[in-house]
């Protein structure tokens, strides 16, 4: 045993005697460091997401379009760039780990992402810190940019533009007064819901009830029931498509058959529909409008062919992640120079660079950064289910 | 060192004695309130808004009882925490799952009433068949090696086991959600309406269907375990191992019966959720499968009215719960696990006390 | 008799191989293997895995039929090939008919894509494939059976068998290692070289390897902390990481802008952290204690539970700050220095660890670890003794979630955030099996359980996917092969070899404790 014992510590011992690489010394006087690529080495760029667990079809969906983006511009100044694929499976915890583990990275240079709000909020000082600069391509809650953060910036419309354009559809083009407000709990859903409940509020209309239910669960029968009671005229879902699609699988047991579920863009796609039915009859979402483009064409055709899914089919964001991708690279080809065989990388010039982008042809549309690193040009449209399809809802 | 520790004990001790009182006092005064601010300052739902409340209290309640019952089958026999129970009960789900989609794509499904009864009969029975295979198979695969270990270490196959069903199930299936695809006759949707306080409330087939089975099952496993011989042989198996064996019962062929009940059980939970609430997916297990196992303590483990009176109490609470003491639903797990907390302070031995040999585990 | 015995052996190998092929083990094999040799397919690795389970047996059904002739040999491991054979013939017939009539099976079974598939029917008609198989297995079978039979019985049997012996000894014996194990504080010299490689390593790797060190030195520290309630007072505690929880909110909480901007020094909400976990446990200890083993388990893992869905919950979003979790968590800062860096934190933690390490060491040779081996033991003969066992329980409850709160405490700020999804039951259980697979009551183990626990699969990224499937299958197979961990403290060795030897001695022998 003894024996055993000691075989086993010296090579655990050796196995942790990895050490990380050096590079040269080189000039650098960014006030936040350089990142220095030695000959060799690769431009590091990650894109961060939930690519495990149930939202994996953002993350698996939002890295192809990314993928692509560095396909176009897979070389920086004759340095190769690799795209880094990390997972967060959509939670606050694991955006923290993964950022503070590309933190001390040297190599990475930039941040496609992150992908789920909650998660990027746990990063962005991690970020930073480091002088890492990021572009979301989907992360929406509206504070994120209003952190006073120099690194973060967005590529998407944000939540409260959501919520306000929701409720004043809903207010306005559908007539519903008295609504109901649920969400499951997570800091997306429930941020979008608490803002919708505001804005209806200040239209005019009135939140008769209001739950919170425990999202992976598959019966949602009781809160709904007690919605019910309130008999409101329209319920507002603030989460994503596995648990909106209970919801409205379960919305005629609870006696409210008929009434519209209206989601958001976390319950758009096709997943929704297929597991729902007959029964998603007339419910509502958002999506994101794509201006149409030769650039979006090849977009999709390229999707199509090497990744074998129909472009759009698993989120609506995979444009909105090639766009995040695009303008990273672009700044970074800008300010990067070679000193000596080793690419210098100024880390706070990067994080102006992208924060200076103006009329940039992306494929979401033509991006210029605001000042607190709002890319986007704002526009959502609503859907709804008709004859299981996703149609553009009325009176828009 | 020896002076610092009498002080202490003595301090304690009063301790002790104050809180259980205090405790009973302040749960009932919190109760008390929260029930009078909710049926009447409130009145916050109308008659059918509580039936339906108890209804879904109902079904979930049978189907935890339904799992419960295969808990408190292996803990009375083996004294160890089945921790992968919950995930059998997800792979018997699959296996209906499957076998519906069969009877889909060769369009068997929905050709005649008489089609849609024998797909459902062919779920359950492929479902409670597969389970037991993979229950007896586990036993003998990560529980019957360690049969003399201490108690931890059964434990800890177990978790291990629970991993390994949850995550082959991920790899094999995919983690997307799947839909049950019932026949047209059980559509989840259909059911008989029924008028409380003048409003309609459904009461539908796959409900009933799925509440009739709990009770089924729960009246068939006592019949059997008091009424057969291979049940006599099981109660003597847990009452003392050493002695049956003696007696000339072969213990490892009533351990794996038991197995193959419990397993038989949790599948036939598995496809009861499925074609209630129609979603299943590699997780489904996890959570229901711990809150059987509370379902089960709370009644009393070992002891199998208890389990029954357990799952059901807990569906219940879950339900109704909420509703009752006007707390979010979001909070309902917290409510159940400290009702657990409560019971077990009050009543150690569970609410129908445990039935289990003189042996401390 | 034999054969019946070989044919369920086969059976359960064509289970066994269906499983892996739907599971997807089998493109995972093909894959690594691919990688390794540099080979431009995956088919021959897919296929060597399949290969050589059928050929294990067959040679294992060689054995047990004893066969005296080469025939004899080749007929006993052709049986077991031949029937898992025929099951993974039947299984991949099915799947290339469907597959030929044009329905994609990804919706029902994720991994039998096209392209998997095509790694065993290696683009043959569906019937052809099967045959394929089943002619590949048998042979494979036979040729296992006929492996053993030459190794047993042909000249170079023997000859082979002598070499790997004197392999085996040449590892273990090579002398300079020999007069070193033979010192009697060899075990210390160990330790220490290893502490002093320790201390220098932090320096030397990049702040990547220090952020995974300092992982895993948290874990330790969280180990260390169950080993008291679990190994050493034999507490099953389900949920330790609701203390976890406690610190790191706590010095969340009391540190950061939001939601209270109280901005107290990192140095003061530390110990406070540590408190505030310690009182939470005894609170709960109190009415709980008196419970048996398995209701703790449960009553621990429900508590665990309700701390995670209130931190999470709408009512105590103005408290906890809600899903959003608390961003900004203060750090440490010595004069004016920020010490915020994974450097620092790496030798904090290494601190905390030797703290605990000897924290626990002098408990171990104390009255009151004695008191908590004694309770371990028998808790009615402990009373008799006259241990109070209340007294004794809530102090290995108190200490041991103390160091939960100090592991949480550094967690938070080191990640400068902390969640509710940070404490999942999931955690709980991790640190539970880290003990448990180091080696219970053991401070050793719990360096070991928490090195293998969370570095491994920081080095085996490849196998991201399967990481939870492996993980899950090495916990059973440790609990049956090693149960006492891998580093077992000597008493608890000697606990389980006991009983296991009495258990084969059978009745009517005395077994002498060595």
């Amino acid at each position: 045993m003894k024996k055993f014992q000691f075989v086993l510590a010296a090579l655990l011992l050796v196995g942790m005697l990895v050490s990380g690489c050096g590079g040269g010394e080189v000039e650098c006087t960014d006030e936040w460091g350089c990142a220095q690529i030695a000959k060799g080495q690769t431009v590091k760029i990650a894109y961060v997401g939930p690519m495990t667990g149930d939202y994996s079809a953002f993350g698996i969906d939002m890295s192809r379009g990314s993928e692509i983006a560095v396909q176009n511009k897979p070389e920086i100044k004759g340095f190769k760039v690799e795209l880094l694929k990390e997972d967060t499976q959509g939670s606050p915890e694991q955006g923290a780990a993964v950022a503070n583990k590309l933190a001390a990275d040297p190599q990475v240079v930039a941040i496609s992402g992150h992908t789920f709000s909650g998660s990027t909020e746990a990063a962005i000082p991690i970020y930073e810190k480091a002088g890492i600069v990021m572009v979301s391509a989907s992360a929406t809650n509206p504070p994120l940019t209003k952190l006073g953060s120099q690194v973060f910036n967005r590529v998407c419309f944000t939540d409260d533009m959501q919520a306000d354009f929701a409720s004043k559809y809903v207010f306005n083009a559908l007539g519903k007064k008295s609504v109901a407000v649920m969400h499951d709990g997570g800091a997306y859903g429930k941020g979008l819901a608490d803002m919708f409940a505001e804005d209806i509020t200040k239209l005019g209309g009135s939140v008769v009830a209001s739950e919170a239910i425990t999202p992976g669960e598959t019966d949602y029968s009781a809160p709904l029931a007690a919605i019910a009671a309130k008999k409101p005229e329209l319920i507002y879902y603030g989460g994503y498509s596995a648990e909106a699609a209970v919801l409205v699988n379960q919305l005629a047991g609870a006696g409210m058959a008929g009434i519209p579920l209206f989601g958001c863009d976390g319950t758009y796609g096709e997943d929704y529909l297929s597991l729902t039915g007959k029964n998603s009859e007339g419910s509502y979402s958002t999506n994101v409008p794509i201006p149409a483009s030769d650039a979006f064409t090849t977009f999709r055709t390229t999707y199509q062919s090497q990744f074998g899914d129909e472009q759009g089919k698993l989120s609506p964001f995979s444009p909105h992640s090639h766009d995040s991708t695009a303008v990273l690279l672009a700044a970074i080809d800008k300010v990067a120079k070679v000193q000596g065989g080793t690419l210098v990388i100024p880390r706070k010039a990067l994080a102006a660079e992208v924060r200076a982008t103006k009329g940039f042809q992306g494929l979401t549309g033509t991006l210029t950064c605001s000042s607190t690193g709002e890319c986007a040009a704002p526009s959502v449209v609503f859907m709804v289910v008709q004859d299981g399809k996703w149609v553009e809802g009325p009176g828009q | 060192m020896a002076s610092d520790a009498q002080v202490p004990a003595k301090r304690f001790i009063n301790l002790e004695r104050l809180v259980r009182p205090a405790l009973a006092v302040l749960v009932a005064a919190f109760v008390l309130w929260r029930l009078w601010d909710v049926v009447m300052v409130q009145k916050a739902y109308g008659g059918d808004t509580w039936v339906r409340f108890a209804i879904s209290g109902l079904i979930l309640g049978g189907v935890y009882a339904v799992i419960a019952l295969g808990y408190t089958l292996v803990y009375g026999i083996l004294f160890m925490i089945n921790f992968a129970h919950g995930d059998v009960m997800m792979l018997g789900a699959f296996a209906g799952y499957f076998t519906l989609e069969a009877f889909k794509s060769t369009g068997v499904l929905d050709a005649s009433l008489f089609s849609g009864i024998l797909a459902v009969v062919a779920a359950f029975a492929v479902g409670m068949g597969s389970a037991s295979l993979i229950a007896v198979n586990l036993e003998r695969i990560a529980y019957r090696p360690l049969r003399t270990a201490p108690r931890l270490v059964p434990l800890i196959s177990a978790i291990g086991a629970s991993l390994v069903l949850q995550n082959a199930a991920q790899l094999m299936f995919g983690a997307a959600r799947h839909t049950y695809a019932n026949p047209a006759i059980l559509d989840r949707n259909a059911g008989w309406q029924v008028m409380i306080s003048g409003k309609p409330v459904l009461v539908s087939y796959t409900g009933v269907l799925t509440f009739v089975m709990s009770i089924l099952l729960m009246v068939g496993l006592y019949v059997l375990v008091q009424r057969t011989k291979i049940g006599k042989a099981m109660r003597a198996v847990a009452e003392d191992k050493q002695a049956a064996a003696l007696m000339g019962i072969d213990v490892n062929r009533v351990i794996s019966s038991t197995f193959v009940i419990s397993g038989a059980l949790a599948g036939a939970a598995g496809v009861m959720w499925g074609l209630h609430m129609g979603i299943i997916y590699h997780y489904v297990g996890f959570l229901p499968g711990i809150k059987a196992f509370t379902a089960a303590v709370l009644g009393g483990i070992g002891n199998i009215p208890g389990a029954m009176l357990g799952g059901i109490a807990l569906g219940v609470m879950e339900a109704l719960g909420p509703a009752v003491l006007g707390l979010p639903f979001q909070l309902k797990d917290v409510l159940a696990f400290s009702i657990l907390v409560l019971v077990l302070i009050f009543r150690p031995t569970g609410l129908l006390g445990e039935v289990l040999a003189r042996k401390k585990a | 008799m034999t054969v019946r015995s070989s044919l369920r052996a086969g059976l359960s190998v064509g289970l066994i191989a269906i499983l892996m092929v739907l599971i997807g083990i089998t493109q995972l094999s093909g894959q690594l293997v691919r990688g390794w040799f540099g080979l431009p397919s995956a088919t021959p690795g897919a296929w060597l895995i399949l290969l050589l389970m059928a050929g294990w047996a067959g040679s294992r059904a060689y054995k047990q039929a004893k066969a005296t002739s080469w025939g004899a040999a080749l007929a006993a491991g052709a049986v077991p090939g031949a029937a898992a054979g025929l099951l993974l013939g039947a299984l991949m017939w099915g799947i290339g008919s469907l597959l030929a009539n044009g329905t994609d099976l990804r919706q029902w079974l994720a991994q039998l894509s096209p392209a998997n598939v095509e790694l065993l029917t290696l683009g043959l008609p569906p019937l052809a494939s099967a045959l394929v198989i089943l002619a590949a297995l048998t042979a494979a079978g036979a040729a296992g059976a006929a492996l053993s039979f030459a190794s047993e019985r042909g000249q170079w049997g023997a000859a082979w068998a002598a070499r790997r012996q004197g392999l085996g000894a040449k590892v273990t014996s090579v002398p300079a290692i020999e007069k070193f194990l033979a010192r009697p504080n060899a075990r210390q010299i160990v330790l220490i070289a290893g502490l002093a490689l320790l201390l220098l390593l932090p320096l030397g790797v990049g702040q990547y390897w220090n952020y995974i060190i300092g992982t895993i030195g948290i874990y330790v520290i969280l180990g260390l902390g169950l080993n008291i309630i679990v190994g050493m007072a034999g507490l099953l505690n389900l949920g330790y990481g609701a203390f976890f929880a406690i610190g790191a909110y706590t010095v969340a909480i009391l540190t950061a802008p939001e939601p209270h901007n109280i901005g107290m020094s990192y140095w003061l909400a530390l110990p406070i952290a540590v408190v505030v976990a310690a009182i939470a446990g005894i609170l709960l200890g109190i009415p709980v204690l008196r419970m048996r083993g398995d209701y703790l388990a449960i009553v621990t893992l429900g508590f665990a539970e309700i701390i995670r869905i209130l931190l999470r919950s709408d009512v105590m979003t103005g408290f906890t700050g809600g899903p959003r979790g608390i961003r900004s968590v203060g750090g440490p800062e010595l004069l004016g220095i920020d010490l915020n860096n994974e450097t620092f934190f790496t030798y904090f933690i290494l601190v905390g660890i030797v703290l605990a390490a000897f924290i626990i060491y002098r408990l171990q040779n104390s009255r009151v670890g004695r008191a908590w081996m004694a309770i371990r033991e028998d808790e009615d003969v402990a009373e008799a003794m006259g241990v109070n066992i209340l007294t004794y329980k809530l102090l290995a409850l108190a200490i041991g979630v103390g160091f939960a709160g100090f592991g949480g405490a550094i967690f938070a700020s080191r990640n400068r955030f902390t969640g509710p999804e940070d404490f999942t039951l999931q955690v709980s259980i991790n640190v539970l099996c880290l003990v448990i697979i180091g080696g219970m009551g053991s401070i050793p183990g719990v360096l070991m359980g928490a090195l293998v626990l969370k570095g491994l699969p920081e080095i085996l990224r490849q196998l991201d996917d399967y990481r939870m499937l492996a993980f899950g299958a090495l916990l059973v197979v440790m609990m049956i092969v090693r149960p006492e961990g891998l580093w077992p403290s000597a008493r608890q060795k000697n606990e389980l070899r006991v009983a296991e030897e009495e258990l084969t001695a059978g009745p009517g022998t005395e077994v002498v404790e060595a």
